[in-house]
Parts: C-alpha cells; sequence; structure tokens
C-alpha cells in the first residue's frame, strides 16, 4: 500500500497532529514500507473467524458513589486553571 | 530498610552508565523493605509518571496503580521510575525523552524495549525487582537482552488500572526479576481481580510459590512441550543453537518434546502493528494539552491546542504508530486492514488451542537475536519491530508467557528461553521455568559493570 504526501496530511489531521511537509513526506515513506508488509496479511484465508471474539464475561461493580479525585492533585497537572476549571482559548464568537 | 539504601547506592553509582532510571525518590521519605523500580508509564502516587514523552512533562499522579499500590501494601519500597519507549512503543528503549538506556551486558548495545529500563535495573542488581508493561514483548524482549527473567501474565490477570493505556486489549503489567522464584512471588501479590478495571479477571489467584518451594523437581516430567516450527525453521547460528541446547536440558528433566505447527505465527507482527496502533491511536487521543502534560505555547485557538500540543509533545514513533491506526480505522481501509488483521488474530486465537490441547507449554526462542547495537535499527521501524516475532503471539492470544535466560551467545550476550503456557497456567508455567532455570543457573552470572 502506497501512501502519498496528501494521504498523510488527511490522515495526520485526523490524528490533530501537526507536521510540516518534510515530515509528511517522511511519514508518507515509512508508513508505505510498513503497510507493504502488512499487506501480506490479505494471503491468509480467514474464512470462518470473525472481527470480534467472545471474551471472558466482563463483571459488573455496583453502581455506587465514589469519592472522586481530589481537585488540588487535578489542578497541579493542568497546563491553564481557574477557579476549578481548565481553561482553554475562546471557541465561541470572533474576535 | 537497609536494602533499600543499597539499592539506591547502585543506583546512584550505575545510573550515570545505564540511564535505566529516569526518577530516582530520595532517601527521605521511603517506607517499605524490598527496593522495587517502576516502570514509567505506571502511575505513582507523588512520583512523576512520564511515559518518558515531552507531552507527559512534569505530570504527578493523583493515585497509585493498583499494582503498585499492592505492591506497597506488601512491603515493596519504590524506589525510582525507569526509562522505556516513549508510551511504551518501541523494542530497544531508544526512543525515550530521557535519552536511551544500555545494556549492562555491552553499554553500546541496547536493554532491549520497551521496559529496557525495568530490565537493565534488574540485570545490574539495581533492584531485585520491577515492574514493566506489555502489549507486545515490552516485558520479555527486554528481559532476555539483558539476561533476566520476564513475565507476562495472562491478559486480565493483573489490574491495568493506573497503567497508562497503550493498546487496552493486549496491554498487561508484567515482571522482570532475577530468578523465577521472585517474579512468581511478585504476581501472587499483584494479581486478582480489581473494581477499577472491569478487565481484570475474577479467575481465582493460585499460589503461585507453594509447588516451587516444596522442591518438587519432577515438575517437568512428562510434561509436553511444543516447539513452533514457524519460529525456529528459518533461525540459524547461535540463536539456534542455544535453543537446541535448552530442549536438551528440558528433555534430560523427563519432558517429551514435539513440532507443532501455529501456521498464523509468521503474521503476528503484521496482525499487532495494525491492532495494537489502531488502539494506541484511539487511546493516546487524550493528550491534547487540555487537562494534563504539557500545552503548546504557540496555540491561538482550541484547535491549535490539539494540533500543536501533540505535534510538540509526541516523538517520532509515537506519531507513526498514531498514524498507521488512524489510517487502519479510517474510512475505506478499515475492512482492509483492522477488520482483517482481527480475522487473522482469532485464527491465530484458533491455532493456539489446538496446539495448547496437545501440549502443556509452546515454546520458542525469546527473541531472534541477542541485543543489537544502540542506533543500529533506528532508521529502520520495520526490522525494529520485526524483533518483537516470537513474544507478540502471546499478546494477540492472551497467554501467559515468560522468559527464561537459557546462556550468552560468542559476543557473552545474554540468549533467552520463551515458554508460553494456556491462560491462567501461571503455576505450571513457573514450574517448568524453575526447573530449567535450576539446571541451567545463568541467573548468577552477572553483567561486566
Amino acid at each position: 500500500m502506497k501512501i502519498t504526501r496528501e494521504e498523510a496530511r488527511r490522515i495526520a489531521d485526523l490524528a490533530r497532529i501537526e507536521m510540516d511537509e518534510p515530515a509528511l513526506d517522511r511519514m508518507a515513506a515509512e508508513m508505505s514500507k510498513i503497510l507493504t508488509y502488512i499487506d501480506q496479511l490479505a494471503e491468509v484465508d480467514v474464512e470462518g473467524f470473525e472481527e470480534r471474539a467472545a471474551g471472558e464475561a466482563t463483571p459488573l461493580r455496583d453502581d455506587t458513589p465514589h469519592a472522586p479525585l481530589d481537585r488540588d492533585l487535578v489542578e497541579r497537572n493542568a497546563p491553564a486553571w481557574h477557579d476549578g476549571f481548565f481553561v482553554v482559548p475562546k471557541v465561541i464568537g470572533g474576535e | 530498610m537497609s536494602e533499600v539504601l543499597d539499592s539506591l547506592r547502585t543506583i546512584e553509582e550505575l545510573n550515570p552508565k545505564l540511564n535505566a532510571f529516569v526518577h530516582v525518590c530520595g532517601a527521605g521519605n521511603l517506607a517499605g523493605e524490598v527496593p522495587v523500580a517502576i516502570k514509567d508509564n505506571i502511575a505513582t502516587a507523588g512520583i512523576p509518571t512520564t511515559c518518558a514523552s515531552r507531552i507527559l512533562r512534569g505530570f504527578v499522579s493523583p493515585f497509585d496503580a493498583t499494582a503498585v499500590e499492592r505492591l506497597r501494601t506488601w512491603g515493596a519500597c519504590v524506589v525510582g521510575k525507569t526509562n522505556l519507549d516513549e508510551f511504551a512503543m518501541g523494542s530497544s528503549t531508544e526512543h525515550s525523552a530521557f535519552g536511551p538506556a544500555k545494556n549492562p551486558w555491552d553499554l553500546k548495545r541496547v536493554p532491549g524495549g520497551s521496559s529496557g529500563g525495568s530490565a537493565a535495573a534488574v540485570a545490574a542488581r539495581m533492584v531485585p525487582i520491577a515492574l514493566g508493561s506489555e502489549t507486545g514483548g515490552s516485558v520479555r524482549q527486554p528481559a532476555a537482552l539483558c539476561g533476566v527473567v520476564g513475565v507476562k501474565p495472562t491478559y486480565g490477570r493483573v489490574s491495568r488500572w493506573g497503567l497508562v493505556a497503550f493498546a487496552s486489549g493486549l496491554d498487561q503489567i508484567g515482571i522482570v526479576t532475577k530468578t523465577v522464584r521472585e517474579a512468581a512471588e511478585v504476581l501472587g501479590v499483584i494479581a486478582g481481580h480489581d473494581p477499577h478495571d472491569s478487565t481484570s479477571s475474577t479467575h481465582p489467584v493460585d499460589d503461585y510459590t507453594r509447588d516451587l518451594d516444596a522442591g518438587n523437581h519432577q515438575d517437568v516430567r512428562g510434561m509436553r512441550f511444543g516447539v513452533v516450527t514457524e519460529a525456529v525453521e528459518k533461525l540459524e547460528g547461535e540463536v539456534r543453537a542455544n535453543f537446541d541446547d535448552a530442549l536438551t536440558v528440558l528433555r534430560g528433566l523427563g519432558a517429551t518434546i514435539e513440532n507443532v505447527s501455529i501456521p498464523t505465527l509468521p503474521y503476528a507482527i503484521a496482525v499487532y502493528y495494525i491492532v495494537a496502533n489502531a488502539e494506541a491511536s484511539a487511546n493516546l487521543s487524550r493528550f491534547d494539552g487540555i487537562r494534563y502534560g504539557a500545552r503548546s505555547s504557540r496555540a491561538k485557538t482550541l484547535e491549535d491546542v490539539y494540533v500543536d500540543s501533540r505535534g510538540e509533545g509526541f516523538g517520532d514513533e509515537v506519531k507513526r504508530r498514531i498514524m498507521l491506526g488512524t489510517f487502519a480505522l479510517s474510512s475505506g481501509y478499515y475492512d482492509a486492514y483492522y477488520a482483517r488483521a482481527q480475522r487473522v488474530r482469532a485464527k491465530m486465537r484458533h491455532d493456539f488451542a489446538e496446539a495448547f490441547g496437545r501440549f502443556d507449554f509452546l515454546v520458542t526462542p525469546t527473541t531472534p537475536e541477542s541485543a543489537f547495537e544502540i542506533g543500529a535499527k533506528t532508521n529502520d521501524p520495520l526490522s525494529m519491530y520485526l524483533n518483537d516475532i516470537f513474544t507478540a503471539p502471546a499478546n494477540l492470544v492472551g497467554c501467559p508467557a515468560i522468559a527464561v535466560p537459557s546462556g550468552f551467545d560468542s559476543k557473552e550476550l545474554p540468549l533467552s528461553l520463551q515458554i508460553m503456557a494456556p491462560h491462567f497456567g501461571e503455576a505450571a508455567m513457573f514450574r517448568a521455568a524453575a526447573a530449567f532455570e535450576r539446571e541451567t543457573n545463568y541467573w548468577r552470572r552477572r553483567p561486566p559493570l
């Protein structure tokens, strides 16, 4: 599978990762090589094998309230914080 | 306490050479008696957890991972956090924001990865016990390259609560120790259901040390070991010779050895890099510069915060994997890549189930080669990936596996035998590994530091 620079850009946009043109070219070349290797999966006969396998049943817990994380500890890790909230750039309204 | 202080002294002396630890705890506020190192993608309250990534610089978890909490209750003292490939993505511990860790047997070589810091720390006797994490061999492969014991428990055997998620359907906390007995004891401490992790199993936890301590030297007699044909048929040279020697040892202990075919084994890496990266692309979306970690200083809009923080914060290998995973899940490619990889994985599960119907254990060399030189594979991601060809299958099918030292090659570098067991067959797996270890005793040899 050959990945073009345009395809690499589309994927980088989907993944929300900033990448300049040289980085996209490098990424496209590396992905092409890796996906060409992965393409050998096409030769396996998977007739009768499903995408989703049944595993162990998921244990359920009681739906009871527990103490949340300590806000002070959360604040310590926040890049921007004000009055108990994460701060982000303005989303609504123009300049 | 003296064991902890000895450990801290050894770390101080050797870490400048090995770069095995990325954070060392001060001697001032240490509780517990047994020094333990924790891979830096496992949460430790009050001690940084960075995943060796710029995007988590300075992050301190508000809580302990369940495995860490259980170790502390048992008497462990967390003396530090160990180096890894960023977000556990790698097989050499070269992709670390803290620089590469070194192999104690040869400082020019990699310790393997991604739990390379944990393996180097145990091999260099900085700590007797280290936790690592496994997604495709990240405990067993470095354990093999550093000449120590590495254990990947059954998927769900150990709670993943507090383990920073890479591929949730494959991830499992693993153990690095010098000897099988130590690993068995540690698994007994950290295994068991945890309400915080709904994928942690309620299957009863066996007493893993009882049989080892009973001195029953018959443990391998009559046991059936399957040699995975696809793993060994193309192997040559010293790794092959060493593996054949290991089989001779097992045979000498009374084991039955026969070949068994796992036709899907050669596809393990192709399946792994689709399944693991698809999950990674979703799991790592949480690193967006909003709630924790580094936020890009040039971001003006909310969209910039995501895109720039991730562009600046992630290293190349992490970006490559997120891109591959995003591609495999994207419209138009899902069926050809993700769905197909999952179906091949289902077939691999079937192959393993059939093999375990006839054999108690499946064996391969842990890795196709001994430790390679730093920089040898960094420009060729695919050749790096192929180092996990024998370890990734256990993650894909969810069975337990152990890497146990099996000798040295002509460069004096460690080699390793991998023993895989059926789901929740850890007790028997430890017995087999301990029997091999008792007969060979390679763990006693120390690296020339």
